[in-house]
């Protein structure tokens, strides 16, 4: 990943190689969701390059360390929801099984 | 600084599931999440699937090349993938693609001594590694409806008297972002679920025949009337389709706002549909890694910035601010 530095550590545009909308548009999301970000939206610049650009503008903070703890809280979100499906299976699967005991 | 307070976890609830189905409902979270969800189960989830074919001798009707490529739509079993190596990053064999941490060989050698014509079909793959095969279609015969006996796995060839088919097949472990045959998944969809009130005043002032024509307007059974009080219901909230069909009608009957619908933003119900490659639940945990993966990706390589010399014109302009 490629990031255009400049004296405004409070707005940046993050360049990300590889990705797609699959990324991009849930990190814009969580972006929006934080207080401190006054403005995040991204773009692919060119259809046939596999790149992401991302636009973060800030209160006050360094833009890098809200994407960073953005990045974060998605992290958190998908091991959260990792662990809530793997319960609902197993969950699902005693229910299953109980009432295919009372059909026999 | 850590900003979980604006955070939010989603709920999970199974609907159904099998091996090769599976509807669950993906609650309290954005559009933006279950679509991510959604593109990684089709396009990055890894799977393994026939990626080199030597031909050694064929003289069926079909050219070494169309067979080739029938061979590599042949779903088969990849609990293995997550774990396997891509071959290009693959140090064993230097990106040969040939060792058994990023490949599995195949062997296939029919030949047809009958004057009944020969089906070549999945089931004549050999195998070198017992835990990736053809996906059997007939196990699921059960759950799907088929008729066990008619299952006689994937054609790959007709062959008659005096043809011939052999070869030697490396199958290699890939994403349906690079070619869809790696693809694990069939169909995956999600929906809003639809929250649907009936004006029961207004709704009380139809007729019996023009409840009926109210509720046979909709192309999907969404309402129904109830056999003792003659009131509409909702029947199946989720045959809706977001058609507006009954809020026209209702307004070509001079009743607006008979009915209002809403989709709810922050609920969703997926359907998730397996080539047999790997299991519906299976690709969803597998999804929810991978996207973990990628996020983790993007994270270490922050720190290494690059001058913005590099960048050219996008770092002029990204100067600019």
């Amino acid at each position: 990943m490629e990031h255009g530095s400049s004296k405004d550590l409070t707005a940046s545009t993050f360049s990300l190689a590889d990705e797609d909308h699959t990324l991009a548009n849930s990190v814009r999301f969580t972006l929006n969701q934080d207080p401190r970000v006054t403005f995040c939206g991204y773009s692919i610049p060119h259809p046939s390059d596999a790149r992401v650009n991302i636009r973060v503008q800030t209160t006050g903070d360094p833009a890098k360390e809200v994407l960073k703890d953005a990045l974060q809280d998605l992290m958190i979100m998908c091991q959260h929801v990792r662990s809530t499906f793997d319960n609902a299976v197993a969950e699902f699967r005693t229910s299953k099984t109980v009432e295919d005991m009372k059909i026999k | 600084m850590d900003g979980v307070s604006y955070q939010r976890f989603p709920k999970v609830k199974i609907r159904e599931m099998k091996d090769d189905y599976l509807k669950f409902e993906l609650r309290e979270t954005d559009a933006s999440i279950a679509n991510a969800l959604r593109r990684v189960m089709i396009a990055e989830v890894p799977t393994i699937a026939i990626d080199l074919v030597e031909i050694e001798g064929n003289s069926s009707v079909l050219n070494d090349e169309f067979i080739a490529h029938r061979l590599g739509l042949i779903p088969l079993t990849s609990e293995r993938a997550m774990g396997m190596r891509f071959s290009r990053d693959c140090d064993a064999c230097d990106g040969d693609g040939q060792c058994e941490y990023c490949s599995v060989e195949f062997h296939l050698h029919v030949r047809c001594d009958t004057d009944q014509t020969l089906d070549v079909t999945s089931y004549d793959l050999r195998s070198s590694d017992p835990s990736v095969v053809p996906v059997d279609v007939a196990q699921h015969s059960e759950s799907t409806g088929y008729d066990a006996s008619e299952q006689r796995g994937i054609i790959i060839v007709k062959l008659r008297r005096g043809q011939e088919l052999r070869l030697r097949a490396i199958a290699r472990k890939g994403i349906g972002k690079d070619h869809a045959k790696w693809s694990p998944a069939a169909t995956v969809t999600f929906m809003y679920e639809p929250e649907i009130h009936i004006n029961e005043d207004l709704m009380e002032t139809l007729t019996l025949d023009e409840k009926r024509d109210w509720i046979e307007s909709s192309p999907t059974k969404v309402f129904g009337l109830d056999p003792n009080t003659h009131q509409v219901v909702v029947v199946d909230p989720e045959a809706y389709t977001y058609d507006d069909e009954v809020i026209k009608k209702a307004e070509a009957m001079g009743k607006p706002g008979l009915v209002e619908i809403y989709a709810k933003e922050d609920s969703f119900i997926f359907t998730v549909e397996s080539t047999g490659a790997i299991k519906a639940s299976q690709l969803v945990v597998n999804a929810i890694e991978v996207l973990k993966q990628k996020l983790d990706v993007v994270r270490p390589s922050e720190e290494t910035e690059e001058a913005d010399d590099q960048f050219g014109e996008l770092g002029a302009h990204m100067r600019g601010g």
